[in-house]
């Protein structure tokens, strides 16, 4: 996007006062939105995201900035207002700047800009059809897609250019069911690092509108789930929000290096129960949150966040790292250029264990089994956590005895971990988007069925 | 820029209206570490919001690039994408509104104070919370100062604009005591003026939030009477504001649906929106170009209106209400500076009132544990037990499970300490007749 030459003058700019790196990223994304409401198109939009961020670092302080005006006089007057932050000797000059190679593993087959767009709302119109005609209960379906294609250039002070191009494509359904004073929703919300292809030929969305529509009417005749303490089943796939949220965001370097997280100086020490072991793995291929290189121009990589019970890394990008004394492990990650980027999960999932999912049920005397988890949240500070349950079920002597809504998990990361006590052989990922101080940025989720031996659960269905 | 090109271009290609909504908009932010600056940054960003009219039907375009290339980039995309539009809703880009009352909300000092005055401060507010307590271990102190100009264009020849600047300054800390447990806390301030920060105030509320949760833990499961501070009753009350929604309702996904004229909560409750009141959150016209105006959406209970923009106002045969509201790929809906009409009793009064029950200060997770179409929640909280009017011990670790809207209809009282929240809404605190809470 801009000339070696100019990248050579900025950075030279930009570390005039003392700074010892500095980095400028470059991006431009083409976003495609269609919004789909009962069959009838009412939306769609093309975006274009464009602009260049300038990092500084000196030690363990950081400067950010960013423009629109990726000209020379745009990015020489930005990178002189971040210099002002400094008042010390230049210690680095950037002489020359040469490529790095980096192998697109994630290119999409059938690009979606080169895809009729009328298509892509057929598919969509189909899987709403599907939902609608379901029941009549069903009185609304909103079908959404979203898919970009965003390409990423970064220069640093070391002398090195990364190229790099990302295409996502996301498709949501939400279903609505109504009876009289009552309102319930199913959703999915299927996607990949991939082109048309992963729509086309890898999932079904007709399948997915059929496994919503039954959602949201399951939760339309559920029961109001009872509360208080008992053993929780949850389901594979999206059901490792849980982990992402109570573990995985206390092991990035955001948190960790500053000594913020529960699990800050803890590396080698138990942290869940030795039948638990856990990745965050940016490599897979075509994966909703993988990346070739990272927003600093490391290669992603496989990380074992916990081996055995054990924990093993945390996630790192190169700024915190300095705090940490590690390097960098390819997980430094941003929404765009408007964002400085930090260390963030990819692709975040629990290893299979043994057990079957009928086994795990069938070991349960009484429990909740939280077949289909919503989102959540949690304090990095204290690791506690809460959860929504999508479509939750009450088992009773091994089997599944009736559907419950209005569920919520809670509880604190470290003692959750430490007491998961079977995990299923059935591991899935599911695609969300994560948010953080970088940004909002696609991140999979993922686990096999799993059961904590007890956790708080909170409904509106009074004490058990 | 001349930014006629785009209307020539526009009539060249066929398009029947087009609204250019252009921002632009600078920031400054930084961090504290130790009392250090840890992070500090800067930007100027620039985006050209186009939508328009062709054959009927209504295609959005944005760019953040603007050079020879925008015109056509912009104008092609709102003719493909108006062309697969297969709503029958009419769509409209609007000539005007006959009056509007445009003030002047921009403060060219907090623009004009140097950016190390702005740290003296941060750096004034984060020593501060680390002197209150010797249990404090580790502060965090931010500073984020944005400025906004907005300028709206038609091809009618409607010209708008706005201009807006505020800062947000946040503290957090995080305490240990001598049994190790770790708490957090933090307070939040968004300012327009820097001379209207009390930085002993806000340092107290940071120490105070942070330590009064040591020693927490869940009380017995069971229904409380629950006092909502203005935080949880704002939070909470967006959601219901959400279900006035016209989109919802014409939706069918709203269970304020079919309920003009009728008993929606409790007679304590009178719901104001204020789009007009001089705050950082003021605007005076929404995001269609329609005049906006201060209206009571909800007066002792009974719900007066629904919000509308000019599509949803069409369809329903009644006038838009001003809350246009720009989404990735359509107008929707939004209110401003909503406000709960004050009680006469003092927090404290409050309190006394309830006599035994328990004091919310945080909810966590809404967007996942609370369901904005059913208004069935369950969410992690904490506060204090409330024992013979007064506050007792801090809890911690519980669920407060309910309906939004048996909850707004079950409000008993309403409080006086009205406070600004973050999500623009002036409320007060509420005491609500029961909630189910899960916690020992």
């Amino acid at each position: 996007m801009i000339s070696k030459k100019l990248a050579i003058e900025v950075l030279n700019l930009a570390t005039a006062t003392g700074a010892d790196f500095a980095e400028i990223y470059l991006e431009e994304d083409k976003t495609i939105s269609i919004n789909i409401d009962n069959c009838k198109v009412e939306g769609c939009s093309d975006a274009l995201t464009y602009g260049a961020g300038i990092r500084l670092l000196k030690g363990l302080q950081s400067v950010y900035g960013y423009t629109n005006d990726i000209s020379r006089k745009g990015l020489s007057k930005l990178a002189t207002s971040l210099s002002a932050s400094f008042n010390d000797k230049r210690c680095v000059e950037v002489n020359s700047i040469s490529k790095v190679r980096v192998s697109k593993h994630h290119r999409p087959q059938i690009e979606y800009s080169t895809y009729p767009k009328d298509k892509i709302i057929g598919m969509l119109t189909d899987a709403s059809k599907v939902v609608l005609e379901y029941d009549p209960r069903i009185v609304r379906c909103n079908a959404m897609f979203q898919c970009n294609y965003k390409e990423v250039e970064i220069f640093n002070s070391e002398g090195k250019q990364f190229n790099d191009v990302r295409s996502r494509g996301r498709a949501f359904l939400i279903a609505v069911a109504a009876k009289p004073g009552s309102i319930e929703t199913g959703s999915a919300g299927p996607g990949a690092q991939q082109g048309m292809e992963f729509f086309l030929d890898e999932i079904s969305l007709v399948d997915q509108a059929k496994e919503v529509a039954k959602t949201a009417l399951t939760m339309l005749d559920a029961k109001e789930c009872p509360s208080g303490k008992m053993p929780v089943i949850i389901g594979n796939g999206f059901g490792g929000v849980i982990f992402h949220e109570a573990c995985g965001h206390s092991l990035e370097a955001t948190s960790v290096a500053k000594g913020l997280s529960v699990f800050s100086g803890k590396k080698g020490t138990k942290i869940a129960s030795s039948i638990v072991s856990a990745v965050d793995d940016g490599t897979i291929l075509g994966g909703w949150g993988s990346g070739n290189i990272d927003d600093e121009g490391n290669k992603t990589q496989r990380n074992l966040l916990i081996k055995n019970g054990i924990l093993n890394s945390y996630l790192v990008d190169n700024f915190n790292g300095r705090r940490m004394g590690e390097k960098g492990n390819g997980a430094t990650r941003r929404q765009s250029y408007k964002f400085e980027p930090t260390s963030r999960m990819s692709n975040t999932f629990i290893l299979p264990g043994k057990s079957t999912p009928e086994e795990i049920i069938a070991a349960t005397k009484f429990g909740l089994y939280a077949k289909s988890m919503g989102g959540g949240s949690v304090n990095p500070a204290t690791g506690e956590f809460n959860f929504a349950v999508n479509e939750g079920y009450i088992i009773e002597d091994g089997k599944i005895a009736y559907p419950v809504k209005g569920a919520t998990l809670i509880g604190s990361g470290k003692d959750t971990l430490l007491k998961i006590d079977m995990v299923g052989n059935d591991l899935k990922r599911a695609q969300g988007m994560c948010g953080s101080s970088s940004g909002s940025i696609p991140a999979d989720v993922g686990q096999p069925t799993i059961r904590v031996s007890e956790m708080t659960v909170g409904g509106r269905g009074g004490a058990i | 820029m001349n930014y006629n090109k785009f209307f020539t271009k526009a009539k060249e290609e066929g398009l029947e209206a087009l609204e250019l909504y252009i921002t632009k908009s600078n920031q400054l932010s930084f961090s504290l570490f130790k009392n250090e600056i840890d992070s500090y940054s800067i930007s100027d960003s620039f985006v050209l919001s186009a939508r328009g009219i062709y054959n009927g039907k209504i295609g959005y375009a944005t760019s953040e690039k603007l050079d020879a290339s925008t015109i056509d980039y912009v104008i092609n995309n709102i003719k493909a994408n108006a062309s697969v539009i297969t709503s029958e809703d009419k769509q409209f880009i609007f000539p005007g509104s006959e009056k509007y009352s445009k003030k002047n909300v921009y403060n060219r000092a907090l623009a004009e104070t140097s950016p190390q005055e702005k740290i003296a401060l941060a750096k004034e507010l984060d020593a501060k919370v680390k002197s209150l307590d010797s249990r404090i271990q580790e502060v965090e102190t931010s500073y984020q100062e944005e400025t906004e100009e907005v300028m709206m264009l038609n091809s009618y020849g409607l010209k708008l604009s706005s201009k807006q600047n505020y800062a947000v300054i946040y503290s957090s800390a995080v305490a240990t005591d001598e049994t190790g447990e770790t708490k957090n806390g933090y307070d939040m301030k968004i300012l327009t003026d820097l001379n209207e920060l009390d930085i002993e105030k806000v340092a107290k509320k940071v120490v105070e939030k942070t330590i009064s949760q040591f020693n927490s833990g869940p009380c017995a499961s069971g229904k409380y009477k629950v006092v909502l501070d203005p935080h949880c009753t704002s939070a909470l009350l967006s959601f219901f504001i959400g279900g006035l929604s016209s989109e919802e309702v014409q939706k069918k996904s709203s269970l304020l649906a079919d309920k003009l004229n009728q008993q929606v909560c409790s007679k304590k409750l009178t719901i104001l929106e204020s789009p007009l009141t001089k705050n950082v959150f003021f605007r005076y016209f929404d995001d269609e170009g329609v005049a906006t105006t201060n209206k009571t959406l909800i007066k002792n209970g009974v719900l007066q209106t629904y919000l509308y923009n000019l599509r949803t106002a069409h369809k329903d045969g009644v006038s838009t209400t001003g809350n246009g509201y720009k989404g990735r790929t359509g107008i929707g809906i939004r209110a401003v500076n909503v406000s709960i009409k004050p009680g006469k009793l003092s927090e404290e009064q409050l309190l006394e009132k309830v006599h035994d029950g328990l004091y919310i200060t945080s909810m966590q997770g809404m967007h996942s544990g609370l369901n904005p179409q059913s208004g069935n929640f369950s969410l992690i909280a904490q506060g204090f037990m409330i024992k013979e009017g007064k506050l007792a011990e801090p809890v911690s670790l519980i669920t407060v499970a309910g309906n939004l809207y048996t909850l707004f209809n079950d409000v008993k009282e309403v409080a006086s300490n009205i406070e600004l929240q973050t999500n623009s809404y002036s409320v007060p605190s509420i005491y609500v007749k029961e909630l189910q809470v899960s916690g020992k």
